[in-house]
């Protein structure tokens, strides 16, 4: 008689799982096969590593119920029963981890047009995305008047010094899978760059980019893997669905209200990151916006 | 995202995590595609359905009187009303023709049992339903001038309705039963508990009905084969006027009440009756507006049908035989009773009373089953009557024949089961299920109006 | 008369869709030992074919179903009977809602779902007799609805395409065959990418071949709306097509309207023509029939309009010339049918996609037989589509291949049109080159399909 120890059970079958992956996943899925591995494992998302200089290197692959990150593949079938560590590929078509082979029947696009915004429709938005903020209980997890505070002078300032400066503090600070500034500077770089581009505040889409360059030049080495992978979508304008939710509602193309309680609602504090993040981004559009009217 | 039809469209949206609810779609009833798409595109049907089931749900019955039905229901001597569609005595089923028999010599017009069926026979007595006359009445429901009436009036609608006094259970008039035990009875009924309870009215005032039967499903009852908290409850509020009105027959009269749990039945049937009474006759609306049985045909109207009868045999119940009764002794369906659930009570409202599940043979997961399923050719959730186990979603209320037809789903049907030999009286309780071509052919006939 | 071995049974009051009964036909006969399987409702024609092929059918009716098996064995029966039971037990595992949305007892109509889920639309794919109820289920709960069915009458059309616009919901269809909306793909859609161009299609194959080709050249969609081929009659009168404009108009994601239609009867063309003017989206029309662009065209105009390059569409040729015989079109779309027609200007044309062919049969998209035997007895030039995409046939090279290989021995020429994406589930290379090696030439461009096609006739001779 055998106690407490697991029999090896016959290895299962292999399988096909199918899903609906972000658009942004297209070069590393088009790609010819590449090797990767299991970083991390949730019971709503598996988190792949591929080995690669080209981003988005991880891959999430995810249940209907989880936060759709932008580089991420949602499963219609249940998540493949993988350990951390686990080898896996990427590429041709497909993504193979454990026995399963996951394909994909369907793209969505991570950054979907928000459509021309009229500059004071934007700024009649703030007020109210500002109220919903301060009245919900959940909070960034840095304190908003330090680099945060920072960063948020630095655009509306249009400055670029301070800006990239209040950057470099921000990357892979404070705990977690997504460090705090991370998410904050991620709500900044989607608003100014998508919410700039709407609006057609310049200024703001040339400070996206500048900040997406420093982001992209060592976002690498100064954050976790995911993190990482989530800035750089985020240096190219792509956000979860529920931050777009949010820039969707700014823009007027439903309720602002509900958007932004869902997207205070994820995570511990990412969510909330994220809000702050996407105000201090649409302030500064706002502020810069304006100057450039007033100077023209 | 809803998918309906075939699965291998829905099975493509599976595979890109398209979240999505399938539908178990079935084709409808055999016979009955051509109606349905005629009803279905008949433009006046969701505003028709929309006011009918709007009068249903939002009449407020009220008992406001008990009173003979010689003064308040066009019933002269020589007529009986009786339970169900039209029947004459050829085609009545045994605990009917013993109702009648009985209901003959409650009045007077025979002298015994076998003058009373000469009379029946002859065509000495006029049939009528009560569906016919604002009158419901249980199994039998064989209704005469002498008998005295509950008076249910609609404060919403300004209708009214009546229903005969319960007699209790054993040997009764409604399941047949005609020895002299059940005459005594209803003349005693008619001497003192009509009398009493008309004068005890008198003090009280109106009784809201309509808040009586919401309090009585969250406690348990769904009126029709389970009424025990709704007898009680209108034992509470009569009480003190009975005392009041009559202290020297108010033991008598309490105790008789308090004897029998389906005293309130009566009652609640009329108050179904009433809000029906306010939904019908709008055209083009597809409601039905009353099942009923005679113990031999199971019959449907249909609110924009006026008061045509659309009939199929009527089933035998399966359920529980009492004592040493079984199936071979069962009478086929019969009573208004099914009034409750063309109100939303009832088989509709199984979930509410776990207490009946065994009763009708089963578990409380088919009760909550069985009015999930209701909802489906029902066209509303009552305002008013919630199931407290089912987060207190309304009662599936107004039965759709085209919801019938598509879905295939017959209205469950909760009731009791008389003998079929004449005076055997109640044998049983249980679930029965209407002939689908009543409804099948009341469908058909909409879509020629 | 009953053999041992044949197994005849009603089942009373049992329904799946054709579409999933046939599948178990099909995985009964692909059983060794197993002569006839027919699974299906029984319906008169259904049964009318079982007697015909020698069972003794008990009355049956259409709400009924029908198994009639016959094996050279009874333990070839037996199997065949419990493989037919796996596949019940499947098929109603499937029936209990999906995409893990999780039910008590599954909604029995539209209307029912509609009241226990959040949804903003529904696919309706019951056959046409009973599609007007659970669209207009649809309709009344406030949802736009995509017909999928066929034989729906235009009377229904007009009735549901009325309320819809009370609604303010879309209705597309009836005999909508693909749809695109917010990147779901719903019917024979293909997988494209996410992008910019709105389709407003009367024609699910034109629709299909032009969003194709926009992916080919790296162009995506945001939406694809079928309208139904008789929208624009003057009986519809154009509802769902001025619905879909505005409402692509509407949407931000759309940065350009492409209208796939015949030419619109001419009551409702001015009605047409005003609604387009009065968009602020650029658009493109694409008109199908003599004199006007053909499908590749019109794609081309819309990259331009987008400010793409126009890539070269791709096609993989084979060297073939064609024995004596004209050119043969045997297509699946009937779009594609009508265009290949115009466009090599000479040939006989059938379209296996019309109601004649698919009477109490699937789609030539998912069951490829009639179009099989078709080619066993064509001469010449051969002219085929193969549309790929979700809910077609999963691997169509599989079956043709073979036929390919035997026209191609016997001198014909074949040219395949084949309409998909690299993303499709069946995959455009993998079709392609398997297709290429039973030695067929394949162009992804239909009207470059047609133009080889006729070069080659009489090219051996």
């Amino acid at each position: 008689m055998t106690l407490g120890t697991r029999t090896r059970a016959h290895a299962p079958a292999h399988t096909e799982a199918f899903g609906a992956a972000s658009s942004a996943l297209r070069p590393a899925l088009d790609a010819p096969r590449r090797p990767a591995r299991v970083l991390a494992v949730f019971p709503l998302g598996v988190y792949l590593e591929i080995r690669t200089d080209i981003e988005p290197s991880v891959v999430a692959v995810i249940t209907g119920e989880a936060t759709r990150l932008p580089n991420s593949v949602v499963l219609g079938d249940p998540l493949p029963r993988v350990s951390p560590g686990d080898d896996a590929t990427v590429g041709d078509g497909g993504i193979e981890i454990g026995r399963t082979t996951v394909r994909v029947r369907r793209w969505w696009d991570p950054s979907p047009p928000l459509g021309a915004v009229e500059l004071d429709r934007l700024r009649a938005a703030l007020p109210r995305l500002a109220e919903v903020c301060e009245t919900s209980p959940r909070r960034p997890g840095l304190d908003p008047d330090g680099g945060a505070a920072l960063l948020a002078r630095g655009c509306a300032d249009g400055s670029l010094m301070s800006a990239i400066t209040a950057a470099e503090q921000l990357m892979g600070l404070g705990p977690g899978l997504t460090p705090s500034g991370d998410d904050m500077l991620s709500g900044v770089l989607v608003a100014l760059r998508r919410l700039g581009d709407a609006a057609g505040v310049g200024r703001a889409v040339w400070l996206a980019d500048w900040l997406a360059a420093t982001v992209a030049f060592d976002a690498g080495t100064r954050t976790t893997p995911i993190s990482a992978t989530l800035l750089h979508c985020a240096a190219r304008g792509e956000a979860c669905a529920e931050a777009v939710a949010v820039l969707r509602g700014l823009a007027g193309h439903h309720p602002l209200e509900p958007a932004v309680l869902r997207l205070l609602r994820l995570g511990h504090t990412s969510g909330a990151d994220l809000a702050w993040g996407l105000r201090m981004g649409a302030a500064a559009v706002v502020t810069l916006g304006e100057k450039a009217r007033a100077g023209a | 995202m809803i998918t309906v039809g075939a699965a291998l469209l829905a099975e493509a949206l599976d595979e890109q995590a398209v979240p999505r609810l399938g539908v178990d779609w079935r084709p409808p009833l055999p016979g009955t595609a051509e109606a349905l798409a005629k009803v279905l595109a008949d433009p006046r049907r969701a505003r028709a359905n929309e006011i009918a089931v709007g009068r249903l749900t939002s009449a407020r019955p009220h008992l406001v009187g008990v009173r003979p039905a010689r003064e308040v229901l066009d019933l002269p001597r020589g007529t009986f009303f009786h339970a169900g569609p039209p029947i004459e005595w050829e085609r009545a089923s045994g605990p009917m023709r013993g109702a009648l028999i009985g209901a003959a010599l409650f009045e007077g017009l025979a002298a015994d049992a076998g003058e009373a069926e000469k009379l029946l026979a002859s065509g000495g007595v006029t049939l009528d339903p009560c569906h016919h006359h604002r009158a419901v009445g249980p199994m039998a429901g064989v209704v005469t001038p002498s008998m005295w009436m509950f008076e249910i009036a609609d404060a919403e609608h300004g209708g009214s309705a009546y229903c005969s006094l319960n007699e209790g259970l054993g040997k009764v008039l409604r399941y047949g039963a005609y020895g002299p035990e059940v005459i005594a009875r209803l003349r005693w009924m008619g001497d003192v508990l009509g009398p009493v309870l008309a004068a005890a009215l008198a003090l009280s005032g109106p009784i809201d009905l309509r808040s009586l039967i919401a309090q009585a499903l969250q406690m348990g009852d769904e009126l029709h084969n389970r009424n025990r908290a709704a007898t009680s409850l209108l034992v509470r509020e009569l009480a003190p006027a009975i005392v009041d009105a009559a202290p020297e027959r108010a033991a008598e009269v309490l105790r008789f009440i308090n004897g029998n749990d389906h005293f309130f039945l009566n009652a609640a049937m009329a108050a179904g009756k009433v809000g029906a009474d306010a939904a019908r006759g709008v055209p083009g609306s597809s409601l039905v507006v009353a099942m009923a049985r005679n113990g031999t045909d199971f019959g449907v109207q249909v609110s924009g049908l006026g008061d045509r009868w659309f009939t199929g045999p009527a089933g035998v119940p399966n359920g529980l035989y009492l004592g040493a009764y079984g199936p071979d002794d069962a009478n086929p369906d019969i009573g208004d009773s099914t009034i409750t659930e063309t109100s939303g009570l009832g088989g509709f409202a199984m979930a509410a009373s776990p207490a009946i599940v065994r009763f009708v043979g089963g578990d409380v997961a088919d009760a909550v089953a069985a009015t999930r399923r209701m909802y489906e050719i029902t066209l509303a959730e009552h305002p008013a009557y919630q199931i407290p186990g089912l987060g207190f979603r309304g009662t599936p209320v107004g039965i759709d024949v085209a919801l019938v037809a598509r879905t295939g789903l017959l209205p469950i049907v909760n009731t009791g089961i008389a003998g079929r030999v004449a005076g055997t009286g109640q044998v049983g309780a249980g679930l029965v299920s209407p002939p689908t071509e009543a409804f099948t052919s009341a469908l058909v006939a909409l879509a020629e109006t | 008369m009953t053999t041992g071995t044949d197994l005849v049974e009603v089942r009373a009051g049992l329904y799946h869709d054709s579409v999933s009964l046939m599948r178990v036909s099909q995985a009964l006969i692909s059983r060794p030992g197993v002569d006839v399987a027919v699974v299906a409702m029984a319906t008169e024609l259904n049964v009318g074919l079982a007697r015909e092929a020698g069972f003794e059918v008990p009355p049956a009716g259409p709400s009924d179903l029908l198994v009639a098996i016959r094996a050279e064995s009874g333990q070839a029966l037996g199997e065949a009977a419990e493989e037919l039971r796996r596949q019940f037990a499947e098929l109603a595992g499937g029936a209990r809602g999906g995409g893990g949305v999780a039910v008590e007892s599954p909604p029995r109509t539209t209307r029912a779902a509609a009241r226990a889920w959040d949804a903003t639309l529904a696919l309706v794919s019951v056959p046409g007799d009973h599609a007007f109820a659970e669209a207009m289920d649809a309709v009344e709960a406030g949802l736009s609805v995509m017909i999928f069915s066929d034989n729906v009458p235009v009377e229904q059309e007009v009735l549901l395409k009325e309320r819809a616009q009370e609604r303010g919901v879309l209705v597309m269809g009836p005999d909508c065959g693909t749809a695109v909306v917010g990147g779901a793909g719903l019917g024979f859609a293909n997988v494209l990418r996410p992008g910019r161009v709105g389709v407003v299609a009367a024609s699910g194959t034109g629709a299909q071949h032009v969003t194709c080709l926009l992916d080919h050249a790296g162009a995506g969609v945001s939406h694809v709306l079928g309208v139904g081929g008789r929208d624009l009659s003057a009986a519809v009168g154009g509802r769902s097509t001025l619905a879909a404009l505005a409402a692509l108009d509407a949407d931000p994601s759309t940065g350009l309207i492409v209208l796939i239609s015949k030419p619109p009867a001419p009551e409702v063309a001015e009605t047409v023509r005003r609604a387009i003017e009065g968009l602020s989206t650029p658009m493109v029309t694409a008109l199908l029939g003599p004199g006007q662009d053909d499908l590749t065209a019109a794609t081309e105009k819309a990259l331009k309009a987008l400010g793409l390059p126009v890539p070269a569409w791709p096609s993989w040729t084979v060297p073939q010339e064609a024995g004596p015989g004209g050119l043969s079109g045997l297509y699946s779309g009937g779009t594609l049918c009508a265009e290949a027609r115009i466009v090599a200007g000479t040939g006989t044309f059938t379209d296996f996609g019309d109601d004649e062919y698919t009477r109490g049969r699937a789609h030539p998209m998912i069951d490829p037989a009639l179009r099989l035997e078709a080619l066993a007895r064509t001469g010449g030039v051969a002219l085929l589509d193969v549309v790929l995409g979700h809910a077609a046939d999963p691997d169509p090279s599989a079956r043709l291949a073979p036929a390919i290989r035997e026209a191609r021995e016997r001198g014909t020429a074949v040219v395949v049109t084949l309409v998909g994406t690299d993303s499709d589930p069946q995959g455009l290379r993998r079709q392609a080159d398997a297709l290429v090696a039973a030695g067929a030439s394949v162009f992804t461009s239909n009207a470059a399909a047609a133009r080889h096609a006729a070069g080659l006739i009489g090219s051996a001779l």
